[in-house]
């Protein structure tokens, strides 16, 4: 445990640098995605002010200032889409940096005098930890970038929007930020089981390099069908027999048997058939 | 004692180790010597359970490498293996963090002996100091089993000498050493036991003073006669 | 301490021949301290195991002897010096008469010559340069 707890650690102090670079561009795009709008918004208004337009008309034609002109732009969803990218990317990369350049630190890390098994859940919470970060960083992102769109534009040009409405106004940002605690188990959860299974088809590919990815992808085949057998079943030969309560306890089973075969499986690799 | 018995190793269709036997004996500095590329790091690999063997047994004071034989044996490769952004103390910190057998007095006594700079940071390391933090990193570990590979090569005569130095001196005490090397001369009297490695198989394992007392011939004289018959 | 090992001769009998040519050379002198096995093995660069080896024999023919847990100590055993440095002499007689006799050199000759050539260098008498 407590090897785990330091192998955690250091595997988050390992991509602190990048991970640092990550938040800082996120804030500072959108930070200048949102001063750039209002100020554009500010000078179109100003622009029908002066032409001799009231507020009330300039709100009518001009539409308010909403925090979603911001949300829907590239400069906001644009870091975004970075951050997701390198955190599916460091998915690979937490494996095979140790197994780059002369100094293969992978070595160290075999012969650490822990469970290999402590390595792959490291690795694991570590991607896990990043992303609920990120993921709450943008939340306190978007509470100051509504602040700063606030010192900009008027109240009376603003949209009033709480934070589950900027939310729920960004289609793919539900998926990351779930009301109910059901739903955070359930995004997250898949997401974890996504990364487990990846991780273990790494391993396959570590141990038998060729054939391994071959053997990888049809884990990872299999994982995502017995994952959604329920629905298969359900689609297929049971038409509609089960209530989604069924349904969903029954994807939680078939879920954690997939944890399951992903843990058992890369443990046997570690152990067995990996290699330096 | 740690035995090797019969292990055999492919990587695809190519027999890298093909039956290989031989032990070494507890206290002894045991060389694995081969002209090039037979395998000698692949069986210190599969000894530390780095490598998937095909066949056979590796077994350390008679039991299989468990994760707690990692307190007890431990395994220097021809590169440091840290990251080369730490520094020397960073890089001994990792050690003191994970190994209880790491041994702090031992680790600050080499950085004198071989007049380093903790502060240095690995990836800026001539290759003379390169090897040294290496040595230093396993040397410092209160371990019963040292394995190193090549320790001698592509580095400054005077490092050498200076590693050279370590064999003979208390950091090696009471320890049993698996070398490997492919130029013996630099070890020639340092050693107890050679074992002769060519084509994946053990051509002649003996004792460097039995051979001399019993057969009036030297380490190379043997190995003449092996690779060259 | 310096010494040229022969890679085709046991090492143990290099360091106890070593040890001999000391003693008889009165380097080492009777009751002398020496060095530990370790320091040994590190001065001469050879296998502790060895330098372990080489003590142990010559504790058995008496060349050395340690007393408890004290650093071992050259013989102070007249007789036992003594015959090192007749055994010493007789080797490098033996040796010297091979070589004289390959050559069929009369006696006469050697010894007249070995005579000339020892007082034309005095210095080497005592052995320690």
């Amino acid at each position: 445990m407590k090897n785990y707890l330091k192998l955690t650690n250091f595997e988050l102090s390992r991509f602190f640098k990048l991970y640092v670079v990550l938040i800082g561009l996120t804030l500072v795009m959108q930070t200048v995605g949102i001063i750039w709008m209002s100020n554009t918004y500010m000078g179109s208004v100003e622009g029908l002010l002066l032409e001799g337009n009231t507020a009330e008309l300039i709100k009518m034609n001009l539409g308010t200032f909403s925090f979603s002109t911001l949300t829907t732009s590239l400069l906001f969803s644009g870091p975004i889409i970075i951050c997701i990218a390198s955190l599916l990317i460091y998915v690979f990369l937490i494996w095979y940096r140790d197994w780059f350049g002369k100094n293969t630190f992978v070595y160290r890390l075999f012969m650490l005098p822990t469970a290999r098994m402590n390595l792959f859940f490291a690795k694991a919470t570590s991607i896990f930890l990043m992303v609920l970060g990120l993921v709450s960083l943008q939340l306190v992102f978007i509470l100051i970038e509504s602040q700063i769109a606030k010192l900009i534009v008027p109240t009376t040009y603003m949209e009033s929007q709480n934070l589950n409405q900027i939310i729920n106004g960004f289609d793919y940002m539900r998926v990351l930020y779930p009301t109910t605690l059901i739903e955070f188990l359930i995004n997250y959860g898949i997401g974890f089981m996504a990364v487990f299974v990846i991780f273990t088809g790494i391993l396959f590919e570590r141990s038998f390099r060729l054939k391994g990815i071959l053997f990888g992808i049809l884990f990872a085949g299999i994982s995502l069908f017995v994952f959604i057998s329920p629905i298969l079943l359900q689609v297929t030969i049971l038409e509609g027999f089960f209530y989604p309560v069924e349904l969903f306890i029954l994807m939680v089973i078939t879920g954690l048997i997939v944890i399951a075969g992903s843990v058992w499986i890369s443990n046997y690799l570690l152990n067995k058939k990996i290699r330096v | 004692m740690i035995e090797v018995k019969d292990i055999t190793k492919r990587f695809g269709r190519k027999k890298i180790l093909n039956g290989v036997s031989f032990t070494a004996n507890k206290g002894e500095i045991t060389c694995l010597i081969g002209i090039n590329g037979v395998g000698k790091t692949t069986i210190l690999n599969a000894i530390m359970n780095l490598t998937p063997i095909n066949r056979g047994e590796i077994l350390i004071d008679g039991e299989k490498i468990r994760k707690e034989s990692y307190e007890r044996i431990t395994f220097i490769p021809d590169a440091i293996t840290m990251l080369p952004s730490m520094k020397i103390s960073d890089a001994m910190q990792f050690m003191a963090d994970f190994y209880q057998s790491w041994n702090q007095k031992r680790a600050d006594e080499m950085i004198e002996f071989f007049k380093l700079d903790k502060n240095d940071r690995l990836s800026t390391l001539s290759k003379g100091n390169s090897a040294k933090v290496n040595m230093l990193l396993g040397l410092a570990l209160d371990v019963d089993y040292l394995l190193m590979d090549e320790p001698f090569s592509g580095i400054d005569i005077f490092s050498r000498e200076q590693i050279a130095d370590v064999f003979t001196s208390h950091l090696v005490e009471n320890r049993s050493v698996i070398i490997t090397t492919h130029e013996i001369s630099d070890i020639e009297h340092l050693i107890d036991k050679a074992v002769l490695l060519n084509d994946g198989v053990v051509l002649r394992e003996f004792n460097a003073e039995e051979v001399r007392e019993n057969e009036g011939k030297s380490i190379i004289d043997v190995m003449r006669e092996v690779y060259q018959p | 301490m310096n010494i040229k090992l022969n890679s085709r001769e046991p090492v143990y009998i290099q360091v106890i021949r070593y040890f001999k040519e000391q003693i008889a050379k009165g380097v080492f002198e009777p009751g002398q301290e020496i060095s530990s096995r370790r320091e040994l093995a590190n001065k001469l660069k050879i296998n502790p195991n060895t330098a372990q080896r080489a003590y142990k024999e010559m504790e058995e023919q008496g060349l050395i002897f340690t007393e408890g847990n004290l650093p071992s100590r050259i013989t102070k055993n007249e007789m036992i010096i003594k015959q090192v440095r007749e055994e010493l002499i007789l080797e490098a007689v033996s040796t010297f008469i091979v070589a004289v006799q390959s050559i069929n050199v009369p006696l006469e000759e050697a010894i007249n010559l070995v005579k000339k050539k020892y007082e034309e260098n005095p210095n080497e008498q005592e052995g320690n340069r």
